[in-house]
Formats: structure tokens, C-alpha cells, sequence
């Protein structure tokens, strides 16, 4: 088996042999951010723990990139997520361009995103159309 | 309070490739400028070179123009803030006159661009975004802008023609502009014409024709205090206000995709040290590395009211003969964007505008130009005013 490893060290964490994506929890101001960071970005406080991150949210914004970028082909498409707990995440949608709507909903994935040149596999995380929004929602 | 002027100004043209070094390169703006300021190099106290390193080949810059230019023993330094670099470099070299350092320093900004690939200088680009969290899923700065310019079209309505306008008048300006790369007026049939290269989606919604193409070149800007200002230049052009600030590099963490805040406080920044006010202004250079950019810039700047910078575009008060001209040497658009480079160029069109010897560009007798200039999507921000007086 080619050796796996993480994007960014911590940004997943492996639970009943799934990865799930992770964010902090502020135990005194109560929001959730994400990336984890040593200080809450809203309060600078140190009191925090690593939650998961919830797994559907809502596309706020997007572009589909038509060149290739680093190990990605085209067409790429980078959005911003807005999570229920009021966290913004960055990452592809995978799913037919013209599916791709500004406030549809998605779900995260984990899996490879991209195999380095040594076979080395790198995970991350993706976003995939709900079952509700595929090929429908306009 | 003694003032500071800007003395001396030069630039290379922007081109494609640059067939010399980066020595070469900078030495042609460096002898332009130093022609304007009528100086000899022991005129120079200090050096700031500004570039954005992931581009060069040469480390440490600084050390190896400040030799070629006949330059030691004075110091030279090395300022960094990606495409606004070299108007970080005139705040820089601004304080270094006030706190008395130095009486004259000299702002070097440099790129040479085609070095490498376009490819491999695209995936550089994206990593002045966040490495960590970002750029792992294959960002780059049209898919940045893209979203702000999705933003825009959600919130108030703007559509792809209205940014259309925008690449049309900096190519109106381009034709007259010798240091610029792309001379070529362009109409708005280019963008619909599906055969045309200006018309295919890079990164959608915006266009190739939406956005500023790489180049090489340099800007050389000399400044002084009031001092030596009055006895050497025969056109000092003052800095009157100067505002700077930043925002989150990781886009996450922006609430809105319709506005660049860190471009609205700068701006605001340096209003308040000029003492004046967005309707005072009477000839501007701002940061339209893609159309987008421009439109945001006219609602930072105050020239309009947030969601109308497309309403100022059509109605045509962007142009030399409007109630605000903007961009009119061209632009990042038409003169090409050699990112250390640009501040400094920006910086030249609006003194040469002040003094007079636009040429063909001239709006009619400015007395207060604004430089905005911005790094990454809205990552940092310099708003800079100058003035006659």
C-alpha cells in the first residue's frame, strides 16, 4: 500500500477508520473556527478543544478555474462554504459545472486529493453536491 | 513639520520578456529617474528595493542592484508586500526622510515575470494566498477575484458587460501609453465574440479580457525632504497622505466578497492625513489587476457609493474628461503587471500628471492625484496622496 499523509498535519483526524475533518471549539466564547489556530480568533482565548466540523454546509461563493492549477486539471471549482456553527471553510466541489449553484447545499468528503510523483497519497477533504441538489436545483 | 516630495521618476516599458537581467532592467528605470531628478549617485542616500521574491532568481536583491548601480556604500533595503510592494517602499522610504535617516532615497521595484513558465508563475502567484489552507485545493488569484466579482454580480446586479467597460477604457489609454505592453484599443464585440481569445472564461465569471497580464519591468521613484526637494526639483510633487493596511490573507475569514476592506481603510487613512476628501481628488491610478479590482477600487476610494462603481463606468467619469479619471496611462490592464514594479509606475503617472508632462494622457491641470495600489485579494493595501502644493 503507497504511504498516505495528510495535507496539513491535524486537519484530520482518523475516527472508526474514517477521516473527519477538525476544527476548534472556543470553551469560553462558544464559536467554532476553522482552521485550528493556538488562539480563538474571535475572543484570543487559549481554552479550547478540537471538535469535528459539521459535514454539510452551504456554497457562499465560487469560481470554476478553466487552466490547470499545481496537480489539479481543469475545470476546477474552489468555493467557500458557510458551516452551520457559522465557520467558513475553503475547498473544490466535486460535481458538474453547470450543477454548481451559490447556495446549494453540500456535504464534505475525505479521501485523496492529489498522489505526489514518489506515489506518496495526500488527504484531504472535498465537497460534493447533496443527494437533494444533484442535477436538480437551479 | 518639513515635508517629503517626490523628486525623480522612471520606469522601463512593460514587456513580455525582458531579454537582460534584472540589473539591466532595473538600471533603465534607475537612469530615467535619475535624468528627471537631474542627480548623480552620490545624490542617493538610501535604496529600497521591492519586489515579490517568489519570482526571483536572485536572493537578496537589494545588495546586488544597489552594486550595479554604483550604490554602495549608502544602505539599500528590502521591502516586500506582493503586488503593492513598491508603495510599501514609499511609505518606507517616507519615514526614513521624516525620522532624518536619510535626506533622499530612492524606491527600486522590479519583477521579471518570465523567468518562468506562466504555469509554474501561476502556481506562484497563488501561493502569495494561503498555503496551508488554501492553496492545497489549486487556488490562484483570477478564482480569488472571481468570487469577489460573483459577489458583486449577487449583491448589487453588476454583470460581465458592465467589467467589460472597464478593460475597454484602459485599452482607450493603453494606445497613448509608450511603457505600455498592450497598445490595442479594444471594443466590446471582443468579449462577445466567442472566437476571440479575450472572450473564454479563466475563471468564471471573469474572462482572459478580465484580467492584467504578467510583464517585466522596473519603476525607479526618488524622494526627498522639503529641503533638498526645493533646491533641486523644479516640480517637487508632495506626499500628502499615506494610509496602509491589511486584511485576512485566508478568505475565510472575509464576512463580505463584495468589497476589499483593507483598500477602504487605507483610503481613509490617507484622506485624514491629507485633509481632503474623495471629491478632491482630480486624477487617480488604482490597482485593476482585473476589471473587477477597478470597480471595488472606485467604492474603496469613495470616487462611488458602494454597488455604483458600475454605474461610474458607464456613465463614463472614469475617463480623462469625467468628473474622476482613473487609470488613464492604461492601467495594470493595458500596461501589463510586473508586480514590484507596479506601485512605482502608478506612482510616476500620477506625478507626471501633476507636473504637467502627461502628454497625450494629460487630464487637465490636476492639483491632487491618489495612488491605490493592492497585494494579493485585498491582503494588504496602500493608498497614497500627492499633491502640487
Amino acid at each position: 500500500m503507497s504511504k498516505q499523509i495528510i495535507f496539513h498535519p491535524g486537519a484530520l483526524d482518523e475516527k472508526d477508520g474514517k477521516f473527519v475533518q477538525m476544527g476548534n471549539k472556543c470553551r469560553d466564547c462558544g464559536k467554532t473556527s476553522y482552521p485550528a489556530v493556538e488562539l480563538c480568533p474571535f475572543c484570543s482565548s487559549e481554552n479550547k478543544e478540537k471538535v469535528p466540523l459539521s459535514t454539510v454546509g452551504t456554497l457562499f461563493s465560487f469560481s470554476v478555474t478553466r487552466v490547470p492549477v499545481g496537480p489539479y486539471k481543469p475545470p476546477i471549482i474552489g468555493g467557500y462554504i458557510d458551516l452551520p456553527e457559522g465557520t467558513r471553510v475553503f475547498g473544490q466541489i466535486h460535481a458538474n459545472v453547470e450543477d454548481v449553484k451559490t447556495g446549494m447545499k453540500v456535504k464534505v468528503e475525505t479521501g485523496i486529493i492529489w498522489t505526489e510523483k514518489d506515489g506518496t497519497e495526500v488527504l484531504g477533504y472535498y465537497y460534493v453536491p447533496c443527494e437533494a441538489e444533484r442535477g436538480g436545483a437551479k | 513639520m518639513s515635508r517629503v516630495a517626490v523628486i525623480g521618476v522612471g520606469q522601463t516599458k512593460f514587456v513580455r520578456s525582458y531579454p537582460g537581467s534584472i540589473r539591466e532592467m532595473v538600471f533603465e528605470a534607475f537612469k530615467e529617474a535619475m535624468g528627471d531628478a537631474q542627480m548623480t549617485v552620490k545624490d542617493i542616500d538610501a535604496t529600497i528595493v521591492c519586489s515579490a521574491p517568489e519570482y526571483d532568481k536572485q536572493r537578496s536583491p537589494s545588495g546586488v542592484l544597489a552594486e550595479y548601480l554604483g550604490l554602495n556604500p549608502q544602505p539599500t533595503f528590502y521591502a516586500e508586500s506582493l503586488c503593492s510592494s513598491s508603495t510599501t517602499g514609499l511609505r518606507l522610504a517616507y519615514s526614513l526622510v521624516k525620522a532624518g535617516l536619510h535626506e533622499t532615497v530612492m524606491i527600486i521595484g522590479f519583477q521579471k515575470m518570465s523567468e518562468i513558465s506562466a504555469a509554474e508563475s501561476q502556481e506562484r502567484m497563488g501561493r502569495g494566498t494561503d498555503i496551508q489552507w488554501e492553496a492545497p485545493f489549486g487556488t490562484m488569484m483570477p478564482a480569488y477575484y472571481a468570487m469577489f466579482a460573483r459577489g458583486h454580480m449577487t449583491k448589487y446586479g453588476t454583470t460581465a458587460d458592465d467589467l467589460a467597460q472597464v478593460r475597454i477604457k484602459s485599452s482607450t489609454y493603453g494606445v497613448f501609453n509608450d511603457k505600455a505592453m498592450l497598445r490595442k484599443q479594444l471594443s466590446a464585440d471582443i468579449f462577445k465574440d466567442p472566437a476571440s481569445p479575450m472572450s473564454g472564461i479563466l475563471a468564471s465569471p471573469l474572462r482572459v479580457g478580465d484580467c492584467c497580464a504578467n510583464a517585466d519591468g522596473a519603476s525607479c521613484i526618488i524622494v526627498a525632504g522639503e529641503k533638498k526637494a526645493k533646491a533641486s526639483a523644479k516640480k517637487p510633487v508632495w506626499i500628502l497622505g499615506l494610509g496602509s493596511a491589511t486584511a485576512s490573507v485566508n478568505m475565510a475569514g472575509r464576512e463580505l466578497f463584495y468589497s476589499l476592506p483593507a483598500a477602504t481603510e487605507a483610503a481613509n487613512q490617507a484622506y485624514k492625513m491629507a485633509g481632503v476628501s474623495p471629491k478632491d481628488i482630480d486624477v487617480a491610478e488604482v490597482h485593476d489587476c482585473f476589471t473587477i479590482a477597478e470597480v471595488l477600487a472606485y467604492e474603496s476610494l469613495g470616487f462611488a457609493k458602494p454597488g455604483e462603481g458600475p454605474a461610474l463606468i458607464r456613465s463614463k467619469e472614469t475617463y480623462k474628461e469625467g468628473r474622476i479619471p482613473v487609470n488613464v496611462d492604461g492601467g495594470l490592464l493595458a500596461k501589463g503587471h510586473p508586480v514590484g514594479a507596479t506601485g512605482g509606475s502608478q506612482i510616476r503617472t500620477v506625478v507626471l500628471q501633476l507636473r504637467g508632462e502627461a502628454g497625450d494622457m494629460q487630464v487637465k491641470d490636476p492639483a491632487l492625484g491618489l495612488v491605490h495600489n493592492v497585494g494579493g485579494v485585498g491582503l494588504y493595501a496602500n493608498v497614497s496622496i500627492l499633491g502640487r502644493q
